[in-house]
């Protein structure tokens, strides 16, 4: 089986991968197939109200599973479509945050489905993102732009928040409109992403936005901030100075301060 | 600092106009004896008021410059003894309660707030306080993830805030090696090794009631929804699975905890605070797991090397090294009064919050070798892992909503 074709061959390739200096010896044993079942088994019924060393009698193989078949695509294939097909069974909460967890690590477009229908489930749409946050395929991305439709309130707020940690760029225009949503997670969370997607596209849409209230108008100036600090870290100083100078007027004493920072530092000043 | 001409002149009108009952302001408040005036005291609040927050609002209470006026805490009963302790101070009922940070954070006559929330709140509270114009002291270890820090850093630097970590040991409890090195006692420093444990642990204990006076989801705040346990949420040193350091979704394990301390003395001992790690060697040698991380300049620092002793350091005495004064504190006080000093000055505390970032990484590079068992390239500059996208993805996690950094 794939799980068996784990060798110390495919260990030496992937320190390969490392280079000489940070060449170690790992040995990693062969993986327990029979062990593995026996986890997937448990966690068909798996609930909280275990203690650590119960966790890990429990579901201990997966988790030795998941750093011994880096390396090795078929295994890791393998052991998704196994964590995958959880979701969509009736296995308990803590059965599913515990794949949400694992997924986060080994999770790919292979998964994004059975994660994406729970994104507006109000229990299980952190778990989902957790996995989705963190695959890099964009097919998460995707899936967590077309739940914007099929959210509300926090759960949208966290998709949101999730677009802007992945720094999702496609997702400008359905941000912007979001930027002046009644419910003022939503708004924050939408202004914090275009602060993180930090492009000049971005910071536009944080220039022309209309926050209805003073804590989300403090947030847009602050995503505005980020959005400078962005464009002057990947070098583009005029786009900064277009930031930096849109907020030197800012009723905040706060913002107009970091604006007058920001304005020095892409002006060549250093700190 | 705040406010001051208005505080002031009300008060010296006060004087002027109630000269019939002088009794009624103590001296000290115009700034008689020893404590500075209102005017020039530092006016602080506290967020997260248990077991480390206690500790640290005392430290402040004390202090003749500082005037404590507001205490946060999800938790009642720390809410409510902590206000007692401030009020008990000032012999007064000025000190206001919380139970959501944000409402303190909004008051515009605090000037700075202590953070002694567990891990998994640090960077939201931090950022968020800069936000407010607010200097911060946070307790170590100050970040949950890799992510966290440069936006922590980020957070202080826009807004031109004090921002200083909370390990008082990394500068008092290691001169015995801190000495020797800046000396140059020892030569060119080669290695250092520091051992100490354990991991954190998963945590699905059970669900129990939830005390009253005890905001569960808030206590949650970013971290995945779990049901309440008295072990999950209990503020005790214990990291053996019986209190909140020992979860991966509140803490580090010891690995942070501890590695605040060991990792932040040895780090300042080899003087490598301002850079981070570049390789994590992971070593397993017949069951028994350790790490070195090999910084630019070549020194390693290990984790747990079976080889070396707690705290031992390899040099090279016989060639030479030039010697370098020993950072310190600023003003009186320890790490907290090295805090107020640095509000007043607006100088870089000991633990300036950058610096401070650099050694928890240090902790959760390690913890992230452990966790996928091999070695890993890190560019602390770019904060990523090159080219090895399965430990990115370690880098950071999802927060529960509605909370983002």
């Amino acid at each position: 089986m794939q799980y068996q074709t784990i060798t110390r061959s495919a260990v030496a390739a992937a320190a390969t991968v490392l280079g000489a200096a940070a060449a170690v010896a790992e040995d990693k044993p062969a993986l327990d197939k029979a062990a593995i079942d026996k986890a997937f088994e448990s966690l068909k019924t798996f609930d909280w109200g275990v203690d650590n060393n119960k966790f890990r009698a429990l579901l201990g193989p997966i988790e030795d599973a998941l750093p011994a078949t880096h390396g090795d695509a078929a295994a890791r294939k393998e052991l998704e479509t196994k964590l995958a097909a959880v979701l969509s069974t009736g296995a308990s909460r803590a059965a599913k945050d515990y794949v949400g967890r694992k997924l986060a690590i080994i999770g790919t477009a292979e998964s994004v489905s059975a994660l994406a229908a729970l994104l507006p489930d109000k229990d299980l749409s952190h778990m989902a993102r957790y996995a989705l946050e963190r695959i890099p395929a964009p097919e998460a991305a995707k899936a967590l732009r077309d739940s914007l439709a099929k959210t509300s309130g926090t759960q949208k707020a966290g998709v949101i928040g999730s677009l802007g940690v992945r720094r999702a760029a496609e997702s400008i225009a359905d941000l912007a409109a979001l930027v002046g949503d009644s419910d003022e997670s939503i708004a924050v969370a939408a202004a914090t992403a275009l602060g993180d997607i930090g492009s000049v596209e971005s910071a536009k849409a944080l220039q022309d936005a209309k926050p209805a209230s003073d804590p989300v108008k403090l947030r847009v100036a602050d995503a505005q901030l980020t959005a400078g600090e962005c464009l002057l870290t990947a070098g583009d100083k005029a786009g900064a100075l277009a930031v930096y100078k849109s907020l030197i007027a800012s009723p905040e004493k706060s913002v107009r301060l970091a604006a007058t920072r920001g304005l020095l530092l892409a002006s060549g000043k250093k700190e | 600092m705040k406010q001051r001409a208005n505080r002031r002149d009300f008060l010296k009108a006060a004087v002027a106009t109630a000269a019939a009952c002088p009794y009624l302001i103590p001296g000290s408040a115009l700034g008689a004896g020893d404590r500075p005036a209102p005017s020039a005291r530092i006016v602080m609040g506290g967020i997260g008021i248990g077991n480390q927050g206690s500790g640290d609002q005392g430290a402040f209470l004390g202090r003749g410059d500082v005037q404590y006026v507001a205490v946060c805490d999800v938790n009642t009963q720390h809410r409510n003894a902590a206000r007692d302790r401030a009020n008990g101070r000032y012999h007064n009922n000025d000190c206001k309660t919380y139970n959501d940070f944000r409402e303190l954070l909004a008051r515009t006559d605090i000037d700075a707030v202590h953070i002694a929330t567990p891990d998994h709140w640090h960077a939201l509270v931090v950022i968020d306080a800069c936000r407010h114009g607010k200097d911060v002291y946070c307790q170590k270890p100050e970040t949950k993830t890799l992510r966290e820090g440069p936006l922590m850093v980020a957070a202080a630097r826009r807004y031109s805030r004090v921002v200083s970590g909370g390990s008082q040991r990394v500068l008092e409890d290691y001169r015995r090696q801190v000495n020797p090195c800046w000396s140059g006692e020892l030569g060119p420093i080669k290695s250092i090794n520091v051992s100490f444990g354990p991991l954190a642990q998963s945590c699905y204990l059970g669900s129990e009631a939830i005390p009253q006076g005890m905001d569960w989801d808030m206590w949650l705040g970013p971290a995945p929804w779990a049901p309440f346990h008295p072990y999950r949420c209990s503020g005790s040193y214990n990291i053996n699975g019986t209190c909140w350091r020992s979860f991966s979704d509140y803490s580090g394990g010891g690995l942070t905890d501890w590695g605040a301390h060991h990792f932040g003395g040895a780090i300042f001992a080899i003087d490598c605070r301002e850079f981070e790690p570049e390789v994590v060697e992971y070593h397993n040698e017949k069951g028994r797991e350790y790490v070195g991380f090999r910084y630019p300049n070549g020194i390693f620092l290990y984790h747990n090397h079976p080889g070396m002793k707690h705290l031992q350091i390899v040099g090279t005495p016989g060639e030479k090294r030039a010697p370098k004064p020993v950072p310190s504190y600023k003003g009186n006080g320890g790490i907290h009064g090295d805090f107020i000093e640095c509000v007043k000055t607006r100088e870089k505390p000991f633990r300036d919050i950058e610096l401070a970032t650099h050694s928890i990484s240090v902790a959760h590079l390690g913890a992230i070798a452990y966790q996928l068992k091999r070695s890993l390239k890190w560019d602390g500059v770019k904060n990523e892992f090159p080219g090895d996208e399965e430990a990115n993805r370690l880098v950071d996690r999802a927060r529960r909503e509605p909370w983002t950094l």
